[in-house]
Formats: C-alpha cells, sequence, structure tokens
C-alpha cells in the first residue's frame, strides 16, 4: 500500500522538518514547535497528528521510543531516520518548485 | 497501513493499545501543564486540554474497548450502535426495512405456497417409493383414471413388483348427517388396502382393511379426517358407529385417520374414505368407467422403471382384449390406434398426484422467479442506501482504522448493522406471508370448492425466510462494507468525503443492474396483464354479463316429460318483470361438464374429431346473446316430437360441409357412449339428424382456442338443467323472485345451486388471473423500487458534482447543457440496464410463453408498456435531482469547499 502521493499533505513534510532540526520530539512537542514556528498560523490537531505520526512510523521514515522525562513521566518520543531524511529532502525540494509557480503565478498575473 | 504491520498489531495488539492510551495522557498531561503556566487554573486547564483533545479520546476508547472485549461484546456493541445509526436515518430506515420486508415476504409466500404443493412430501410411510400410474392417450395432457377392471388386472399382474391401490377423483359432494341439512364434503373412494400401503393408522377406531372391499357394497363403513373430525364433530369419541348418507348410500362411522393425514390429492382436503367396492355397480363390471387414479408401493428393491415394464404389458393386453367390441366400423381408425398404442407411465407420488399441481405448478415458480427477482431489486437499493451511507461515513472508518481498529471489525459493525434490518424485514415478511398465501390459495380454485393447502408456517418456511434474510444481508451490505472499511486514511482524513470518483463506478452499475431487473420484472407482469386483459374482453361468441344461471333439479326420480316440465317454467319465468329472455341447456357453458360425441355423415368415412353436443331448450340462443345466422332455433315443438331438428355452429359447418349451405343436411349421431349401451355392437348408425339452424360459433369450455364444431340437440329429459336468465340490469336482482317461482310451480323442482355467467367464465381463467394479479403487483413494486433508486443515484450524482457544475456555470455554461451532462451519464446507465433487463425478460418469456394468450415478447405492446412506464417513473424521480441540478448557485458552490 505504499503510495507515493498519499503524503502530498504538508503535516508529514512539517513534522519531518521539525524533527530533522530539533532531534527527537514527544508528540505534543512537535506540534508546539510547528505552532510556534509558523507565529500560531499553523494549528496541529491531534486528530490529524497522531494518525500521521503512525502511519510515518509504518512508512519508517521516522521511528519511536519511549523515554522518561525529567519530571518522571514516560513519554514516546519521534525520531527521523535515514530514509525520513530522503524523504524530507525529496518533499521539499517538490514544495518549494510548487510555491515557487505559485509564486511566480502570483506575481506575474 | 498494510496488512502486514495489520497482522503484526494484531499480535501485539495489548501493547499497542496500552502503548497508545500513555501516549495520548501524556499529550493530555503537557497540554494542561501548558496551560497552567499560563495562569489557568488546574481543573478548568484539564478540560481545556480534554476539550482541545475531544473526539479523538472517544474514539480511541472505543476502538480499545472493541479490541479487548470479546467478540460477542462486540457484536452487541455493534448491534446497539447500528439500532442508533438506523435510527438516525428513521425515515430512510423504514422505507427499506419496508421493501425489504415485502421482497422477503413475497419470496416466502412463494416458498410457503410451492413447498405445500411441490416439494414437501406426503406425510406417510416412505413417501419416495410411491408412484402414481398415468397414460398418454392422444389427448392434451396425460390421462389419470382408470376403471375396476383395469386396477384388478394391473393388480394382478403386478403384485411382485408393486403394491396398487386407488383413490377416486372427486369434487365437491354432499352428504347428510344425523338427517341433517347436505353438507358440503369432499368424500373418496379408495381401495381396501389405501391406509395399510400408505403406513396411515387410526387416531380413533380403525381404518378401512382390505376385508371391507372385498365384494360390492360389503363394507359401508368411513373413516373421517382427523381436521374433518376436529371440525364437524369437535373431536368427540361418540361419532364411532354413527350412520351417514353419502352417493345414496349409508356409512357407519368405523374410526379417524392420524393426525396431519389430509388424503393423497395434494390440493384438495379429504374429509372421509370409504371402499371403492361402495361405489355404483355399473362402475365396478365396466371399464369405461374410468373414475379413480391408481397409486402404488413399489416392493422394496425394485425399481420404478421395472415395475413400469410390468404394468405397461398388463395394460396393453386388456385393452388389445376391449378394443374389438368398443370400435367398430362407425369408429375412424385413428381412435382405434390412439386406444391401442396408449402407454403407461409409473410417475414419482411423493407428494402425491395433483391437478392443481398440474395446474399451477408453472405459474408459481414463474411468480417465485418474479418475487426473487423483486428481493434483488430491493437488495441493489439498499446496497445503494448503505454505500452511500458507507461513503457518508468514510472519514469515521479512517480515523479508527489509523488508530488501530481492524478491517474485519469496521465490516462487521456494518454487517450488524445490515443484519439488524435485514432480521427485521424476515420477522415482518413471515408475517406477511402467513397473511397472503392463503389469499393466494384462494384464487387457485372457485370460492365454492377451494383448493386446500396446508400452509402453517413451519420450521422448513421460517429456515428459508432467514436463509433469504441472510443472503440479502450479504448483498446489500458485505460489498459496501468492506469498500468502505478499505477507505485509506490518510486521504480520507485529508479530503473528508465525496472526493474519490472511483467510488461512483459501483454506484451506477448497481442502478444498471437494479433497472435491468426492474425491467425484467416489469415485462414478465406487463405480458401477464396483458394477456389477461386480451382474454377477459375476448369476444367469446356469446354474451356472458347479465345472465344469471339457476340450476334446478328434478326431485321425483319418476317424474315423466321433464324435458316439457322444464319448458312451462320456462313460460313463468319468462314472465317475471325484468326478464328479458331464458333458456335452459341441460348444463351451462363454462360449467366444466361437458360431452363430446362423433358424428357419422352417409356415404362418407368415420372422421375422428369429436364435437360438442349440448341439449337446449328454445330460447337458449336468444339468452345467451349467441346470434343465429341461418335457418331456426329449436322450438318446442321439436322438444314435444323428439324431433330430428339440430342447430350446428360455423365451426360444425365448416368441417363437415365446408362450402355448402349446411340447412337441410342430415348426420347421424351415435347413442351416447354410455356404459352398457354400446353402439358400435348394435347394428344401427344412430339418431339421425337434420340440420335446420346455424348459429355463430362460441366458446364452450375455454376462453383461449378455436372454438370447437360443436351441435345443439333439442332438450333431453333430465334429471338437472341450468336455467339461464337474461335481464337489463343485476340478473341477480330477479333471482330470488326465479326460485319463488319455480317453488311455486311445483312438480318436484328445486333450485340447488345460483351464479352468473360472468362468474363461471371468470373461473376458467383463474390462473391467468393469479399470475396477472401478482406479476403486475410485482410489476408495480419493482417500479416504485427502481425509481427510488434512480432518484438516489440521481441526488448523489448531482450533490458530488455540484462544484464542477457550479464551475461550468461560472464559466458560462447554460444551465440547460448543465441539467443535461448529469442526466446524460444516468441516461447512457439507465439504456445499458434497460438492453440488459430486455435480454432477460426474452429468457423469462421463453418459459411463460405457453401461458400468454396472443401476447409476444417482441410485440411492440408488450416492450412498449413496461418501457413507458418505466420511462414515467424515470422521469418523476429525475424531476428533483434535475432542478437541484440547475439550480446550482456558481458562487456557493465554488466557496464550499
Amino acid at each position: 500500500m505504499k503510495r507515493q502521493d498519499a503524503l502530498q499533505g504538508s503535516l508529514p513534510l512539517l513534522v519531518l522538518k521539525v524533527l530533522n532540526r530539533r532531534g527527537p520530539l514527544h508528540g505534543y512537542g512537535i506540534a508546539g514547535h510547528i505552532e510556534s514556528m509558523s507565529d500560531e498560523v499553523l494549528r496541529v490537531e491531534e486528530g490529524s497528528l497522531y494518525p500521521a505520526l503512525h502511519r510515518m512510523e509504518e512508512e519508517r521514515w521516522i521511528k519511536a521510543k519511549w523515554v522518561t522525562t525529567e519530571n518522571k513521566r514516560r513519554a514516546r518520543v519521534y525520531e527521523i531516520t535515514a530514509s525520513g531524511r530522503k524523504q524530507l529532502q525529496a518533499e521539499e525540494g517538490r514544495w518549494r518548485s510548487v510555491t515557487a509557480a505559485v509564486h511566480q503565478v502570483l506575481e506575474q498575473a | 497501513m498494510s496488512w502486514l504491520s495489520r497482522a503484526r498489531n494484531a499480535f501485539r495488539a495489548g501493547r499497542v493499545e496500552s502503548e497508545l492510551d500513555e501516549e495520548m495522557r501524556f499529550h493530555l498531561e503537557a497540554r494542561a501543564e501548558e496551560l497552567m503556566r499560563e495562569g489557568r487554573e488546574a481543573n478548568d486547564a484539564e478540560r481545556e486540554a480534554r476539550r482541545r483533545m475531544g473526539n479523538l479520546l472517544a474514539l480511541r476508547e472505543e476502538s480499545r474497548d472493541v479490541k479487548l472485549a470479546p467478540w460477542m461484546e462486540s457484536l452487541w456493541r455493534d448491534a446497539r450502535f447500528g439500532v442508533r445509526m438506523l435510527w438516525k436515518d428513521r425515515v430512510v430506515s423504514l422505507a427499506a426495512l419496508v421493501s425489504l420486508a415485502l421482497a422477503i415476504g413475497a419470496c416466502t409466500a412463494a416458498f410457503l405456497l410451492i413447498d405445500a404443493l411441490i416439494l414437501r412430501p406426503l406425510p406417510v410411510r416412505q413417501p419416495e417409493r410411491l408412484i402414481y400410474l398415468t397414460y398418454e392417450e392422444g389427448g392434451p395432457g396425460p390421462a389419470t383414471g382408470f376403471s375396476y377392471p383395469m386396477l384388478q388386472r394391473l393388480q394382478a399382474a403386478s403384485r411382485e413388483q408393486v403394491e396398487l391401490f386407488a383413490a377416486s377423483v372427486q369434487g365437491r359432494d354432499s352428504a347428510v348427517f344425523d338427517h341433517g341439512a347436505a353438507e358440503d364434503v369432499h368424500g373418496q373412494f379408495v381401495s381396501g388396502n389405501f391406509f395399510e400401503t400408505l403406513g396411515v393408522d387410526a387416531a380413533l377406531g380403525r381404518v378401512l382393511s382390505p376385508s371391507d372391499d372385498r365384494a360390492q357394497d360389503a363394507g359401508p363403513v368411513a373413516v373421517l379426517a382427523y381436521s374433518f373430525w376436529m371440525r364437524r364433530f369437535g373431536g368427540s369419541p361418540s361419532v364411532l358407529g354413527r350412520w351417514f348418507q353419502y352417493e345414496g348410500k349409508a356409512f357407519q362411522i368405523a374410526g379417524v385417520a392420524r393426525q396431519g393425514f389430509t388424503g393423497v390429492e395434494t390440493g384438495t382436503r379429504t374429509d372421509f374414505w370409504v371402499p371403492l367396492t361402495m361405489g355404483r355397480a355399473e362402475a365396478m363390471a365396466d371399464w369405461k368407467w374410468q373414475w379413480f387414479r391408481i397409486l402404488g408401493r413399489l416392493r422394496p428393491g425394485v425399481p420404478a422403471q421395472q415395475a413400469q415394464q410390468v404394468l405397461q404389458a398388463a395394460f396393453r393386453n386388456a385393452r388389445r382384449e376391449w378394443a374389438p367390441a368398443a370400435f367398430g366400423a362407425n369408429d375412424a381408425p385413428e381412435a382405434l390406434r390412439d386406444f391401442l398404442d396408449a402407454s403407461l407411465q409409473a410417475q414419482p407420488a411423493a407428494g402425491g398426484p395433483s391437478f392443481l399441481r398440474q395446474a399451477f405448478a408453472r405459474p408459481l415458480w414463474i411468480l417465485a422467479v418474479v418475487a426473487g427477482l423483486v428481493l434483488l431489486i430491493a437488495c441493489s437499493n439498499l446496497a445503494n442506501l448503505f454505500t452511500a451511507r458507507a461513503l457518508a461515513r468514510q472519514r469515521e472508518m479512517a480515523l479508527r482504522i489509523s488508530i488501530g481498529a481492524g478491517r474485519g471489525r469496521l465490516v462487521q459493525q456494518l454487517l450488524v448493522e445490515g443484519g439488524l434490518l435485514a432480521a427485521a424485514a424476515c420477522a415482518l415478511g413471515l408475517a406477511f406471508a402467513g397473511a397472503v398465501a392463503p389469499a393466494i390459495v384462494g384464487m387457485l380454485r372457485s370460492p365454492r370448492d377451494p383448493a386446500y393447502l396446508d400452509l402453517h408456517l413451519g420450521l422448513r418456511t421460517m429456515a428459508f425466510a432467514a436463509l433469504a434474510g441472510f443472503a440479502a444481508t450479504l448483498l446489500f451490505a458485505l460489498l459496501p462494507a468492506v469498500r468502505a472499511s478499505a477507505a485509506d486514511p490518510h486521504e480520507a482524513l485529508k479530503s473528508g468525503g465525496f472526493r474519490s470518483s472511483a467510488s461512483h463506478g459501483p454506484l451506477r452499475a448497481m442502478l444498471a443492474a437494479q433497472i435491468g431487473l426492474s425491467f425484467m420484472v416489469l415485462f414478465a407482469g406487463g405480458m401477464f396483464v396483458l394477456s389477461f386483459a386480451r382474454l377477459v374482453s375476448r369476444d367469446l361468441g356469446f354474451s356472458r354479463d347479465g345472465v344469471a344461471l339457476v340450476k334446478v333439479r328434478v326431485t321425483d326420480r319418476n317424474a315423466q316429460d321433464t324435458r316439457l316440465t322444464m319448458t312451462e317454467l320456462l313460460d313463468r319465468v319468462r314472465a317475471i318483470p325484468g326478464v328479458q329472455s331464458a333458456g335452459v341447456s341441460e348444463w351451462g357453458l363454462f360449467s366444466g361438464v361437458g360431452w363430446r360425441d362423433n358424428v357419422l355423415i352417409p356415404g362418407r368415412a368415420p372422421d375422428a374429431l369429436e364435437s360438442i353436443v349440448l341439449p337446449v331448450s328454445p330460447g337458449f340462443f336468444r339468452t345467451m346473446g349467441m346470434r343465429l345466422l341461418e335457418g331456426r332455433d329449436i322450438a318446442r315443438r321439436d322438444l314435444e316430437a323428439r324431433s330430428e331438428a339440430v342447430v350446428v355452429n360455423q365451426a360444425f359447418a365448416r368441417h363437415f360441409f365446408p362450402g355448402e349451405d349446411p340447412i337441410g343436411k342430415q348426420f347421424f349421431r351415435p347413442e351416447s357412449r354410455l356404459p352398457n349401451r354400446d353402439y358400435a355392437t348394435s347394428d344401427r348408425t344412430g339418431y339421425p339428424q337434420r340440420i335446420v339452424g346455424l348459429v355463430r360459433d362460441a366458446q364452450y369450455a375455454s376462453v383461449r382456442g378455436p372454438v370447437d364444431p360443436t351441435y345443439y340437440i333439442p332438450l333431453n329429459d333430465l334429471a338437472e338443467g341450468s336455467l339461464a336468465v337474461r335481464t337489463a340490469g343485476n340478473p341477480l336482482q330477479v333471482v330470488p323472485q326465479v326460485a319463488a317461482s319455480v317453488r311455486a310451480f311445483g312438480h318436484g323442482l328445486e333450485v340447488t345451486e345460483v351464479t352468473l355467467q360472468s362468474r363461471l367464465v371468470g373461473l376458467a381463467l383463474l390462473r391467468e388471473r393469479l399470475l396477472a394479479v401478482l406479476s403486475g403487483f410485482f410489476g408495480l413494486v419493482a417500479i416504485v423500487l427502481a425509481a427510488v433508486g434512480f432518484y438516489g443515484v440521481l441526488s448523489y450524482s448531482v450533490a458530488r458534482r455540484t462544484r464542477e457544475l457550479g464551475i461550468r456555470l461560472a464559466l458560462g455554461a447554460r444551465r440547460r447543457s448543465v441539467v443535461r451532462l448529469v442526466m446524460s451519464e444516468i441516461a447512457l446507465v439507465t439504456a445499458a440496464g434497460l438492453a440488459a433487463g430486455f435480454g432477460g425478460g426474452e429468457v423469462l418469456s421463453r418459459f411463460v410463453g405457453k401461458l400468454l394468450y396472443e401476447v409476444k415478447p417482441a410485440d411492440v405492446a408488450s416492450v412498449g408498456l413496461p418501457l413507458a412506464c418505466f420511462l414515467a417513473a424515470a422521469a418523476v424521480a429525475a424531476i428533483r435531482p434535475a432542478l437541484r441540478a440547475a439550480r446550482v448557485d456558481p458562487a456557493i458552490a465554488l466557496r464550499e469547499e
């Protein structure tokens, strides 16, 4: 069931980007980072986030492990994998070319 | 998610669950902490965190429960959830329930009737070893009547192979119990070994035994059927030893047969059995009295084929012996050949031989097929409904899959929902079948002599209904369920609903199938309705309306010149105000009685053709509306002088005197072939007859087919006659006065039965009426269901394309072309469905051809009628979706997504 075009949405791209730049994070942290980095413009719904995380885990773009946080709570932490980095590169390239094209249209029209 | 990883998840389900749980809890707490840091109260913060988590958590809980709980509990949850889902959409659900209940009920009713008439074996010992005998004698169907001498011959020849026994073929009859009034009963003459051979014993007293019919009139005893005993005598044991009158003889009740045994003639309920040798003495000695069926039980190890060979040889031997005395120079050689060449067959009789089955097996199978088609149509409608529902819930499904719910789990959920609907429909359908089946049995025979079939809703019927419901559930719920559960979570969550255009294909295929099936049902129904309409309006050559038939019996057995008494009665009846004309015939047209005889024309070879003979009084033709074309009516002086005068019909004139004027022609009528009056052995040629009149062709016993050559002779002395009375208004209104004048007239005449000529004609069309009424009804149901399905798919199609239509309109497309766009897509599907349905209808019609009258599948009318009905229904169903498509507002449509 591997579908190339199934990941055209931007959420996985953002998740990969955040994980790549910030290192291992738990779901809550990922959501928080995306929100703060976009100046609260992008708001991540839990209903989309966790299914997306589990999907990406299935695709082996990220891997998860359990860690104990400073206040003695177990948290599930996600980390980007090698194939995730490759995916990120491809996705990012595609995203940039699309936005550039849109930008170009907006400028010239 | 790949199948592999899902399988992996299934094995470590517990761990996945608790991990998911913990992860969610962590998220919740982290959010709450942050909110508290921002200065919220602890409770408030937690509530807010939970709110943001919202639905997802609830769904998580649900899917965890499902995984951990045993399967039974999940079923229960699904059932409750299913009821909620059905209730949410209760109008649609109710419509679905009614259509499914109607379809399952129709199938179950068909099964109930077919089971009772065709499938269910007799409640006797080893019914599969029973046979009954038939023979082909050049007639339209196999003959089943045998004589006593023939029974003895066959028994003597086949003792090693088969134990033969006899059962008379009786219609409704009358018996007198305890000196009361005559009661309608079904008695049956049976040979003494009847009960013994069948393996039926007594509930009370004894059954008949071979010693009861050893000699003529030796055993004046009767055995009652259990149901008759209950109905007539309240199950009282004191009936034993009581006497009653039947067929002019006295019988003593010797016992009651075991419960549940209603005789061997399926379709008729026998009330009591009496020994064969209690029949008329002349019926015992003469082989021409063929008045009972022969059945038999094969001896152990003897195949039916072997018994048939032995019986066949004995049958032919007996006929060869009897032929010289029966056929003479006046008989056509073909008649003799048919007599000698008749071949005997041993038919399986596990279900009991049955005239009713012979007449109605095919119509019932046809109706069962049509009912099955209606069930398929209802299923495809429900499948549409379930598919639409499943699509609407795709997001929910996808979410549940993404958080770990198995696909099987989702399929189960939808199947349970469908199963609930089907179970309710089965219960309703059973009730429907139980109410409708007896009404259909009531349509099989005249109300005076109704057919009887055991229609209790037994295990077989319930099992059938359950099976139908189960199959229906699989048909309408499984496919949508599997498709919906195959939703790609990512795709669905992102776009939320009506997106993938691929999901539209099966809907269209289903609609095409549904249209095809409905057209088939309509096509079949239309042909039967047309056929019936043509039969009903067929010119019979006489006028059936406005004529009452009053049966008049001469009670005094020694009365002389009763033919003249009848003409005097006629004078009185004609004087009654309102009576336009009156006439007497020995029996009425379409009364089920018939007499055929051949005629001899001097100087010509004998003709095998048998003409219909009917003795009539003056005024009969006028009363029946049969036009006299030439010559004169039978006159009173013909009756008085027993003259040679005879009136013939056109078919008679055409056959015997082609191209000639029949008036004045002479022929001989053989003395009737009554037993012991064998004309061929005497040197007489028969009664001379001279044709005095030519009357228009009129049907005699059947609405279909050509009119047979018929001749009408002057009324003879008679024991019972049919008095036909024509009035201007409702003929039943003058019947009381007619009955009064019969009473006042005296001469030992009494009225025994009153009916209408139109009613008798109607009885000849029972089978056609049954097919027309029921298949017409099914056609109606099919077209309503098809219209509903059509409407649903069209609405869905418009809703799905609203945005596209909006764009088109925004770009300047005209509204008319937008509507055409939507409709043309459906029109293509409809055309494909109609073409398939027409093909199916052709196949179906090949199976029904014989039952149709002047209707061919390729007729303009038989194709045009259902097509017109269908297109009208489709047009009505399309109005709303078409208007919706035309009223799409581009601005709103584009803003929607």
